[in-house]
């Protein structure tokens, strides 16, 4: 095969536009225009042209995700959004991976605590057979036994794997000590036990009570015809028949009070990897925009607080940050890092001697002004691509934001000032209370870690689950 | 690699030359060069789309210029370019660097140290003194060299101790080469790290951060000129020495397989296979990277459809092969599921690959591997941090970074007999290392 000609003239098009179109001078931080439309069926589309590289990138969010995932049945949201591509009515899973592949197209789906992901990608000139085949999957999957037999036996040797590296499934454990077995606590993807609970009816039950259009939002975002991509639409997404689905309830989790730890042993671990923290805030927290700029100082940066005391200045581990994992509810806020065996206390005592001394003595005005500096200069490379600007309008529809997060990011930004700073602190970082989980070798670190807690739990990494453990119920 | 928290980075650059493809003529896409007096060649590509720039350092130096006893030095050399010179001292770099909007990371292979900044057009100037301060000035505190010890040895016990895939990856290679430098770890072994001295660390600055051995490549809201009159200003003035002696030893031919297992605790098996193919600028790179599209790439290869869709043997199988100056490794990495035997999927993999050398691939598969290739080449093209280590790395490993343009021409040309070639080639029993990692049960590892 050759490569189409076609292909190559758009490329000249999308280097002169890229030289002539816009002149070297300073730009604010703006997500570009784009389109909102809600079709009879109640789908939410949003449409953002962006010429330049001959691509176009699809972001869906069906609105339940994980946390609705029933108990015992945890990783069905997951397994659900796996199987989308495997087998429609009128493709195998095969013959779907095919019609993909031969025209170069990707497709994603998986589900996170909030919602489901569905997404794809393609050439602009293959564009027809690629709304063809996202619609396809989105609208028509069949779960076919055999696949969802296959898709969960991988799964389940998945959890497996993950547990070979640990830095693979701190967050698992993290969650699940710091929620519980309600929603943000439970595993995204499932775990060795959950997963052999689920059968297909479960799977087809929770795709036709939750895949419906008034329930999805659908953005794209890329080189294309925004009047021809509404015909499109209504064409291939117009027919999807509207249904009622009750809206996802889940229920906000307060603060753990007091101290606890928890140890998962991993005997043939050289080095202790950890999570400190407590429940950290949602999505659209008003202090989003404060809390971000402080979390850079505080651990967000290789320069920040954590980072420097722990890397930089002692040489204890290869890096310390600090995360606010946030949902619609209020997610996790961590600080994570590792190191060998031997200096496990040593790091610990330090991340918490970093915590403690941001709540004494809070950041200074140069600290703050670096981190305004560094969090401006660094945004524009995050909405560059299609897919980048496809998730960020996707994602905000769902969490009630609109473009001014992105357009007036600079001028909340100069809003927080140290006033705003030293507040946030007190709100939203833990102080006294404080959730420790650990994933090494016990036999090597255990007697030293009764100092941080009253209540202690334990745990081997090879057991069945992650935390809590499961109870055995079938 | 510097650092893992702040950016992604990580990927695009691990995998740019397996992904790198077809592409449109060089005309279209403008890349102004200017080899300064120093020696070192400068690329730009001019791209306003955002407010930022790419700035991308290869240095043509790696563990391949390293000796038994200093083996990691080039990495660890590598983080301490970011440990003080001059004008910036310890922590500085970064400091200044990150309030001014910027961010940094490097990585190190087996052939090349690469730096990169990522910063707002503003923080250009500063950019060009923090890089032209480290490349003449360096200073070595001997408190960092030791904190930065431990760093390293944290780094590789993420990556190799506590990391499976790593762990077999770097046993791999060490049998897989008895002569070549290629056979030690990039992150150097434990012991190494533990004792290699400030004179080492001197001693290899001379040897391979001369300007001459550099190439610079800037993409971003810049033009040509004013990237040539920093350089000038900057850059220029800094002398040029001798680049590190040729690497002369040649990896004898392997005659016969061989296998290795390593036994550890862990809940599942993984399987690397290594097979001995030419360096990135062999002209059979093409057909190689046909042939591994065809084999392991998206959910209808060859691979995928048989040892994870229709046996069930593996939880994935793929396969890969970094740039290299010198003859390198396809290694084709598999994990068996649970109670999968490893022997069934090699079995299973050397059929496959049996099969793609007694007949040829059709048509349709060749079709779609050059489209796939196509898109990949978009993906890397489409972000100005990804067309920056692109350009870079074709201009280092192919000698001219024109041959992205070419790519395209090469790739039409690939034959279904060029694909059947390169299987028989080089995917025969005598060429390959083997080498599997056993899990040791739980109830074995307790006292």
């Amino acid at each position: 095969m050759k490569i189409p000609t076609k292909t190559a003239r758009i490329l000249t098009v999308m280097i002169l536009g890229l030289l002539v179109g816009v002149g070297a001078t300073a730009q604010s931080i703006h997500i570009p225009p784009h389109e909102k439309l809600v079709l009879k069926n109640g789908l939410t589309v949003l449409l953002l042209e962006k010429p330049g590289v001959p691509i176009v990138s699809f972001d869906a969010i069906v609105k339940t995700g994980a946390a609705a995932d029933p108990e015992g049945q945890e990783g069905l949201a997951s397994i659900t959004a796996e199987l989308l591509r495997k087998g429609t009515k009128t493709r195998s899973a095969q013959q779907f991976a095919a019609d993909l592949d031969y025209i170069g197209g990707s497709f994603g789906s998986d589900a996170g605590a909030d919602f489901t992901s569905v997404s794809a990608e393609f050439l602009t000139k293959d564009l027809g057979p690629g709304l063809d085949l996202f619609s396809d999957a989105l609208l028509h999957p069949t779960f076919p036994q055999a696949e969802a037999d296959k898709v969960l036996a991988q799964n389940i040797d998945g959890v497996r794997s993950a547990k070979d590296n640990p830095q693979q499934v701190l967050g698992e454990y993290y969650a699940g000590y710091l929620f519980g077995a309600r929603s943000y606590g439970r595993a995204e993807g499932g775990d060795e036990l959950s997963l052999k609970r689920i059968g297909r009816d479960a799977i087809v039950k929770f795709y036709d009570s939750n895949f419906a259009p008034g329930n999805t939002i659908l953005a794209i975002a890329g080189q294309f015809n925004a009047s021809e991509m509404r015909k499109k639409l209504e064409e291939v997404l117009g027919a999807w028949a509207a249904k009622k689905v009750p809206e996802a309830a889940i229920p906000a989790a307060a603060s753990v009070k007091g101290k606890k730890l928890l140890l998962v042993d991993k005997p043939d671990a050289t080095q202790t990897y950890f999570a400190i923290g407590n429940v950290g805030t949602k999505v659209n927290d008003p202090d989003r925009v404060g809390i971000e700029v402080v979390n850079t100082v505080f651990g967000g940066r290789f320069t920040s607080l954590l980072n420097e005391a722990l890397r930089v200045e002692s040489g204890l581990t290869y890096g310390a940050s600090s995360q606010f994992d946030s949902h619609r509810e209020p997610g996790t806020f961590g600080m994570y890092s590792f190191t060998k065996n031997e200096t496990t206390v040593q790091a610990i005592d330090l991340a918490l001697q970093v915590l403690q001394k941001l709540h004494k003595d809070g950041i200074t005005p140069e600290q703050l002004a670096s981190a305004k500096s560094y969090i401006k200069g660094q945004y524009p490379p995050s909405i560059e691509t299609s897919a980048q600007l496809a998730r960020r309008i996707v994602q905000n529809e769902f969490y009630g934001l609109d473009d001014s997060e992105v357009n007036q990011l600079e001028a909340r930004i100069g809003a927080v000032t140290p006033e705003v700073a030293r507040q946030i602190i007190q709100k939203h970082f833990p102080d006294e209370n404080l959730v420790f989980v650990l994933i090494g070798k016990a036999s090597a670190i255990a007697p030293a870690l009764k100092k941080y807690a009253e209540k202690q739990d334990a745990r081997p990494v090879s057991e069945p689950g992650f935390w809590p453990p499961p109870t055995g119920k079938k | 690699m510097r650092k893992i928290w702040f950016r992604s980075a990580t990927a695009l650059v691990l995998c740019a030359m397996g992904l790198a493809g077809t592409g449109a003529q060089a005309q279209e896409f403008p890349v102004q060069t200017k080899t300064l007096k120093n020696g070192m060649k400068v690329l730009v590509q001019s791209d306003h789309s955002i407010p930022n720039v790419a700035l991308y350092v290869f240095y043509r130096i790696g563990s391949r210029n390293e000796h038994p006893g200093t083996t990691g030095l080039s990495h660890f050399f590598e983080h301490m370019m970011f440990n003080g010179a001059k004008k910036y001292g310890p922590g500085e770099l970064d400091k200044v660097m990150e309030a001014n909007g910027g961010s940094n990371n490097a990585y190190t292979t087996r052939d090349t140290t690469v730096y990169q900044d990522w910063f707002p057009r503003s923080a250009l100037p500063l950019i060009f003194d923090i890089e032209a301060d480290r490349i003449q000035n360096l200073n070595f505190d001997p408190q960092k060299i030791q904190s930065e010890r431990g760093v390293v040895a944290s780094e590789r016990r993420l990556r190799t101790e506590n990391n499976n895939r790593g762990l077999l990856s770097e046993q791999l290679w060490a049998t897989a080469y008895v002569a070549h430098t290629y056979q030690w770890p990039v992150v150097g072994w434990m012991s190494d790290i533990e004792h290699w001295t400030m004179e080492d660390l001197k001693h290899h600055f001379a040897m391979g951060y001369s300007p001459s051995n550099a190439t610079m490549v800037v993409v971003g809201d810049v033009t040509p000129e004013e990237i040539f009159q920093l350089c000038e200003k900057y850059i220029e003035p800094i002398p040029a020495h001798a680049p590190p002696p040729p690497v002369t030893t040649v990896e004898p031919e392997q005659l016969g397989e061989r296998r290795l297992v390593v036994h550890k605790r862990a809940e599942l098996p993984v399987l690397l296979i290594g097979y001995h193919i030419p360096q990135t600028n062999n002209p059979d790179f093409y057909a190689l990277n046909i042939l591994r599209t065809v084999l392991y790439q998206g959910e209808s290869s060859r691979m995928y459809l048989r040892l994870v869709d229709k046996d069930q043997l593996a939880l994935f199988v793929n396969s890969f092969s970094p740039s290299a100056f010198d003859p390198s490794l396809e290694q084709i990495i598999a994990q068996p599921k649970q109670g999968v035997d490893p022997a069934a999927c090699e079995k299973a993999i050397y059929e496959e690959l049996e099969r793609a050398k007694t007949s040829a691939i059709t048509d349709q598969e060749l079709e779609k591997a050059k489209n796939i290739r196509l898109v990949e080449f978009y993906h890397q093209m489409r972000t100005i941090s990804g067309r920056a280590n692109t350009i870079g790395t074709y201009e280092v490993f192919f000698g001219d970074y024109n041959k992205l343009f070419d790519a395209a021409k090469n790739y039409a040309a690939v034959t279904k007999e060029d694909v059947q070639r390169v299987a028989k080639a080089y995917f025969e029993p005598n060429n390959r290392t083997v080498a599997t990692l056993i899990p040791e049960s739980a109830e074995k590892g307790k006292p």
